[in-house]
């Protein structure tokens, strides 16, 4: 099946089912199930509040669901710290809030979990981080420091920072909201570039210009449930439920 | 008419001349106001005021021979007195000890290069060949003590030059040179018994800066990893093990040192076989090394709750497991944002090591004691206590200076 000009293979890689989560009394998810194929692109949207993050921290168990259960690459999520950290492995993940480690170059923030984790020697590890620089167009800056980066050179690199694990999977928990205009173009690019190399995504993003163009389908969050799942055209001009039109309206 | 907006681009000029160089800093900074001029004049002259009696006392009034009679006691105590060391010179082993110091420093100077670190090393070498030419009579102080502190010289270059130029020169064997350093110290001061010339002296006549120093020393280096076990017992999730840091933090910290130093040595001996060589020296060192701790632990528990959580979780979500997260993520950037609050630790361990003379242990603060309590030096207590804070005074300003270096050299990367 080939939609938005990347392959998606039957390959099931995400299977959640009946997912529930909650902080303290508030009830986040209300019973999320969904799968996600190898390849595909998948956009979460919806109002804040709405568990949209809660769910893709739920797939690398940053959050722990309490009820239902989630599958990622033919591993089930269980207290089990083999398991999750193998998880982790496959999994990359890019924050809201780059999340770098100040105290290191850019160049050891990418190397650190390839040589810590996969034991990869130092030049190995380096020659793969100028790889990935270069792939993010900021191959100049290995030497620097997070802090003498502009925000949207340092989400690259985080994006860098995820891809030298070599994961399956990569998560983007609102990755351009915390840049100005002007840096949401040159993440949204790699981004793009990421989705054309067949890598499978979950993104929550508000931005639905790069929804529309990249994504085989846009899911809907609303009050801890999924209210929507299209693609991305059918979504657009015939969204089944009036509060997809009401969220559209107002972020439009 | 109203002032159009400007639309044109902008002239790059220069900024008012009021505001550059050293009078646009004076008319900025001094005299930007009538209050700020009067306040600026006012305490210049109390300045200038309080300089000119501090320097007339200093050099025309103070009657400074007690702290010449005192002279080396400051530095060793009694250690080389025929009480302690009877029938021998135990005087070199204490010089050893510098020379193992000066050679460290040499070492850390060779291997971080210029900067603070020389600046230390040629400082320390040099006072240290300094005192050999004091003017005292030589049977007070013999060629032999001259001759070991001028060897202070070629020791600092000795390990300049190890770290220089030969494989040594790496901080883990700075590190392993220092640990080996103090206990050497140790050893050579206590003495082995039936080894010619290293008798042994008993802790009890150990004394002056040379006790202040040790108690500090192993302190310090002991407090900043027992500090950070227990600020991570305290953040654990085990509950048995955070009870147990918390119970120990709450009740070093809520006891004064003093009460610490008493209980010492009554309580420490139960805490060990009874066979355990133990001393008061070491009851003091340990309530001491512990007392420190407890707010070592608080001061690392406050960097740690500083960190955004964001950066353990990318940790963990890059596939790092929990202790490799606090070791090269967490504790790094947690330390680094409290060096402040640590080295403030460290001043008040250097200055709390006085406390042992309620103990009955003899350091520079209480030879001086001991010297002006004698009728012939009564009038002398300004002069003494004078003395005693720019010594103490030198060794904290030491510790500061560093830090501040430390800090700017760990600020590259600051957000």
């Amino acid at each position: 099946m080939t939609t938005n000009g990347h392959t998606v293979t039957d390959e099931e890689i995400i299977v959640c089912r009946d997912v529930h989560k909650w902080f303290g009394n508030f009830h986040a998810l209300r019973g999320i199930t969904t799968t996600v194929k190898k390849g595909e692109v998948v956009v979460i949207i919806g109002p804040s509040g709405s568990g949209k993050s809660t769910f893709i921290r739920c797939i690398n168990r940053l959050e722990q669901h309490q009820r239902g259960d989630i599958t990622v690459d033919g591993i089930e999520l269980t207290n089990d710290v083999r398991n999750i950290d193998a998880i982790r492995r496959d999994v990359g993940m890019v924050f809201q809030s780059f999340n770098l480690f100040p105290h290191l170059t850019v160049m050891k923030n990418i190397t650190l979990a390839p040589m810590k984790v996969r034991h990869l020697p130092a030049r190995e590890a380096e020659d793969v981080a100028m790889e990935l620089l270069e792939r993010v167009g900021i191959p100049e800056q290995a030497d620097k420091y997070p802090a003498q980066l502009s925000g949207g050179q340092q989400q690259r690199v985080a994006i860098a920072r995820a891809l030298a694990m070599q994961p399956n999977i990569m998560l983007f928990d609102e990755p351009t909201s915390a840049l100005d205009p002007e840096m949401i173009k040159e993440v949204l690019e790699v981004m793009r570039e990421l989705a054309a190399s067949q890598m499978t995504i979950l993104a929550v993003t508000h931005e639905l210009g790069f929804a529309r163009e990249v994504a085989d389908r846009i899911v809907m969050f609303d009050e801890g449930i999924i209210v929507e799942d299209q693609a991305p055209d059918d979504f657009f001009n015939n969204p089944r439920h009036e509060r997809v039109k009401h969220f559209l309206s107002q972020i439009l | 008419m109203a002032a159009e907006t400007q639309t044109a681009a902008a002239k790059v000029l220069p900024p008012p001349r009021t505001e550059v160089g050293v009078i646009g800093w004076m008319h900025a900074n001094l005299f930007s106001s009538r209050l700020n001029s009067a306040l600026t004049v006012m305490s210049s002259a109390l300045a200038l005021v309080i300089l000119w009696y501090g320097l007339r006392w200093v050099f025309w009034s103070a009657d400074w021979t007690v702290v010449k009679t005192v002279g080396g006691l400051f530095l060793i105590g009694s250690y080389n007195t025929e009480l302690a060391c009877p029938g021998q010179n135990c005087f070199w082993r204490p010089q050893v000890s510098l020379l193992l110091v000066t050679a460290l420093l040499g070492m850390i100077w060779g291997i971080l290069g210029g900067g603070v670190a020389k600046r230390i090393a040629i400082l320390t070498a040099v006072v240290a060949a300094l005192f050999a030419f004091l003017p005292y009579s030589l049977e007070r102080m013999g060629w032999d003590v001259r001759i070991l502190l001028l060897a202070n010289l070629p020791s600092t270059a000795l390990g300049w030059a190890v770290a220089r130029y030969t494989p040594l020169g790496q901080p883990r064997w700075a590190v392993a040179w220092g640990v080996m350093a103090f206990l050497l110290t140790l050893v050579l001061q206590r003495g082995i018994p039936n080894v010619p010339g290293l008798q042994p002296v008993s802790v009890v006549y150990w004394g002056g800066l040379t006790l202040n120093l040790i108690l500090a020393v192993g302190g310090i280096s002991l407090s900043l990893p027992i500090g950070i076990a227990l600020a991570l017992g305290r953040r654990s999730n085990l509950p048995v093990v955070k009870l147990l840091c918390v119970v120990f933090i709450e009740v070093f910290r809520g006891v004064p040192l003093i009460t610490l130093l008493f209980m010492s040595q009554t309580l420490v001996p139960l805490a060990f076989p009874e066979d355990f060589p133990q001393n008061s020296l070491f009851r003091a060192a340990v309530v001491i090394t512990l007392f420190s701790s407890a707010y070592m632990a608080e001061n690392i528990r406050g960097g740690l709750q500083a960190l955004h959580p964001g950066q353990a979780e990318a940790s963990r979500a890059l596939g790092l497991p929990g202790w490799q997260t606090t070791v090269l993520i967490s504790l790094p950037q947690a330390i680094r944002n409290v060096i402040p609050a640590i080295v403030g630790q460290f001043i008040a361990l250097f200055k709390d090591t006085s406390l042992v003379y309620i103990i009955g242990m003899v350091d520079i603060v209480e030879m001086g004691r001991v010297f002006i309590s004698r009728p012939e030096y009564l009038a002398s207590a300004r002069e003494m206590f004078v003395f005693l804070a720019v010594v103490f005074w030198v060794f904290c300003y030491g510790m500061s200076y560093v830090s501040r270096h430390i800090e700017r050299n760990l600020g590259v990367g600051e957000r």
